[in-house]
């Protein structure tokens, strides 16, 4: 940042406007706010939520400052094609993860994390596998934007960028701390309310005070061929294909989304989800189209660094209110998904560390997981603020993360569809797919020789996974073989001899790939059963538990202690399992799994 | 591309984006009403 900085606002300017920001989301935080918060309510809002805030909460978190620095960047190095190979993808994989969702919540209605329900699935180790790759990435993603608010205020203020980090990471956490989730998912109403108007607004105002439409034509000779092809190669194989791999582990393993399609009325998934495709896709190609625009004026980024290119256009183009816009627009996207992976991080705590592993799900006290989620919440924030003064290449740990994910993706979708999957098949794929991935992604091995076909082999199966698994959740598993062994089949010709050159694409594409066929080998033989009605019978309420029951025994409630052994009232085949403590009902790693097995 | 082309496809998003935003916040407000109607909290 070291000679860009160019205060556009006084001091006190920027303060007013991050105290009207973040004072507001915390007023409305209040309006919602109960002296004593249930810890369900904390995690997932209970279950109930509408489309309206629902459809906000999931673009506003779907939408965060790097996907908007991204996609301009994109359109910016691609040309015109560059933000579709950015927004419509991110957007579509929305879209394609709907149907899984409705699966996941008919199996799992009560359910907080997905981590949870592997636990009940597979036992611990699945378990620790998506929530210790959630902590991390979650992690990760709070720091990645706390350093776009600490840049975006140096950028636009006298301030400095750690005064700027700890501005947001101050205000994010004011109004999210008390009541978790339920204040999240509210002020991602009135952030995406922020997010959608600014853009609504400022993208129409600059084409025409940058001279668009006339511009197209006199800047013209700044685009390359491939640049102003709609159509081109480049964007798609060096954008859009590594994009579609990743983003598709993303929507399935990251807990921000999980918790919200947990929280959403069971009937209005659809909706929502479909609501947030066009919300999330129009807002992010939008605002990928400044990168568009930049690239046709011959916009030159201060330091040439492409993160200070939108900033740089809403500098240049808007007047100071428009520009107080464009700031609370970039404050209000990366707020709305700090807020939800503090949300999620503290129902990683809750639920996966506290309630299933320390406490055990019956005894699990709601008032002791409150006390956790918000220390979580604090510490989160602390080391996120730390992290992101060390400069690390978030880049990578993203690339990481998002592999880690892919690796993920079979197995966890097939635990829901296919009873013959066992803890064993689940854990040795994602191991072995990892351990595939990493000299792949960072060039450990060469691949100039036969070690580079069985990569584009593998990279070759990897597209039939991902195609095969989009179709079906849509058409079924019938229409999804022919569609994976079409894809495979088609791309292979092309793929085998050179895919390989793609480093990032084919490292997704082997974790996909590796996974979903050592999963499939170690599960086709099964003779066991898994009986997914055991799931929503221990994937209940905390509130409900007998440590909750005591409580409110203890506060004067009349309470009749025979409930306490039903719990939340569903029928206990599983008998103390359900409780899913390790050691009761499994067997020797704690593994709960065979109590739960015809 | 031609320039109204060119024209149509970079202002089309702003559009979009605001139809969302218009359907998000009338289910969003009926939603609070029915709620203060109701009695019961929005979340």
């Amino acid at each position: 940042m070291d000679g860009v900085e160019t205060a556009q606002f006084s001091a006190v300017v920027v303060v007013g406007l991050l105290v009207f920001f973040y004072g507001g989301t915390f007023l409305i935080s209040t309006r919602i706010g109960k002296k004593d918060e249930n810890a369900d309510g904390y995690m997932t809002g209970g279950n109930n939520i509408g489309f309206g805030i629902s459809a906000a909460s999931m673009t506003a978190t779907w939408i965060w400052a790097s996907s908007m620095y991204a996609s301009a960047t994109s359109g910016y190095t691609y040309g015109i094609s560059g933000p579709i190979h950015y927004g419509l993808w991110g957007a579509l994989m929305i879209l394609f993860i709907y149907p899984f969702g409705k699966r996941i919540r008919a199996v799992a209605p009560k359910a907080h994390t997905l981590a949870e329900v592997m636990y009940v699935r597979h036992g611990r180790s699945s378990q620790l596998m998506l929530a210790g790759s959630n902590i991390v990435g979650s992690l990760i993603s709070l720091m990645s934007n706390f350093i776009a608010g600490g840049v975006l205020i140096s950028l636009l203020s006298p301030f400095n960028f750690t005064q700027g980090v700890f501005a947001v990471a101050a205000g994010v956490l004011l109004y999210t701390l008390w009541s978790g989730f339920r204040a999240s998912v509210l002020t991602d109403f009135v952030q995406v309310v922020a997010m959608l108007g600014a853009v609504a607004v400022i993208v129409p105002f600059i084409f025409f005070a940058a001279g668009f439409p006339a511009a197209f034509e006199t800047g013209a000779g700044n685009l390359t061929p491939q640049q102003g092809d709609f159509f081109s190669s480049d964007a798609f194989m060096q954008q859009g294909a590594p994009y579609i791999a990743a983003v598709l582990a993303y929507a399935i393993g990251n807990q921000t989304i999980a918790q919200r399609l947990f929280a959403v009325k069971q009937s209005l998934i659809k909706p929502t989800f479909v609501t947030a495709t066009i919300g999330y896709g129009a807002m992010v190609i939008g605002v990928g189209m400044l990168g568009v625009l930049a690239l046709y004026l011959g916009f030159e980024p201060a330091g040439g660094d492409l993160n200070n290119l939108i900033p740089g256009m809403a500098a240049e183009y808007l007047p100071t209110a428009l520009l107080a816009v464009f700031f609370i627009m970039i404050i209000g996207a990366l707020s709305s998904t700090a807020d939800s992976d503090l949300s999620a991080l503290s129902s990683i705590m809750m639920a996966d560390v506290y309630g299933q592993n320390v406490a055990g799900k019956e005894k699990a006290d709601p008032r002791t997981m409150l006390l956790i989620g918000r220390i979580t919440m604090v510490l989160a924030t602390a080391a996120a603020v730390a992290f992101a003064s060390l400069q690390l290449s978030i880049l990578d740990l993203l690339v990481f993360v998002g592999a880690l994910w892919g690796a993920l993706v079979f197995p966890v979708l097939a635990s829901f569809y296919w009873e013959k999957v066992t803890g064993r098949a689940f854990t040795t794929s994602v191991l072995v797919a990892l351990a595939v991935f990493l000299p792949v992604r960072f060039g450990w091995i060469s691949v100039d020789g036969p070690f580079g076909i069985v990569v584009d082999v593998l990279s070759v199966i990897g597209i039939g996974v991902v195609l095969g698994l989009m179709a079906f959740g849509f058409f079924g598993a019938g229409v999804a073989k022919i569609v994976g062994v079409l894809a495979t089949l088609v791309s292979a010709p092309f793929a085998i001899g050179s895919l390989h050159e793609y480093a990032t694409l084919c490292g997704s594409l082997v974790a996909y790939s590796v996974s979903t066929v050592i999963c499939w080998a170690m599960s086709a033989g099964q003779k066991e059963r898994f009986d997914f009605a055991v799931i929503a019978q221990r994937t209940g309420d905390f509130d409900d538990g007998s440590a909750a029951r005591a409580a409110r025994d203890d506060a004067g409630a009349a309470v009749p202690r025979q409930a306490a052994d039903t719990g939340t009232g569903a029928p206990d085949r599983a008998g103390d399992a359900r409780t899913g403590a390790p050691g009761r009902a499994g067997d020797a790693d704690g593994e709960p799994e065979p109590a739960a097995r015809k | 591309m031609t320039t109204v082309a060119l024209s149509a496809y970079i202002l089309m998003w702003p559009v979009v984006v605001a139809v969302v935003l218009f359907v998000i916040s009338r289910a969003f407000f009926r939603e609070w009403a029915e709620a203060r109607r109701n009695g019961r909290g929005l979340i």
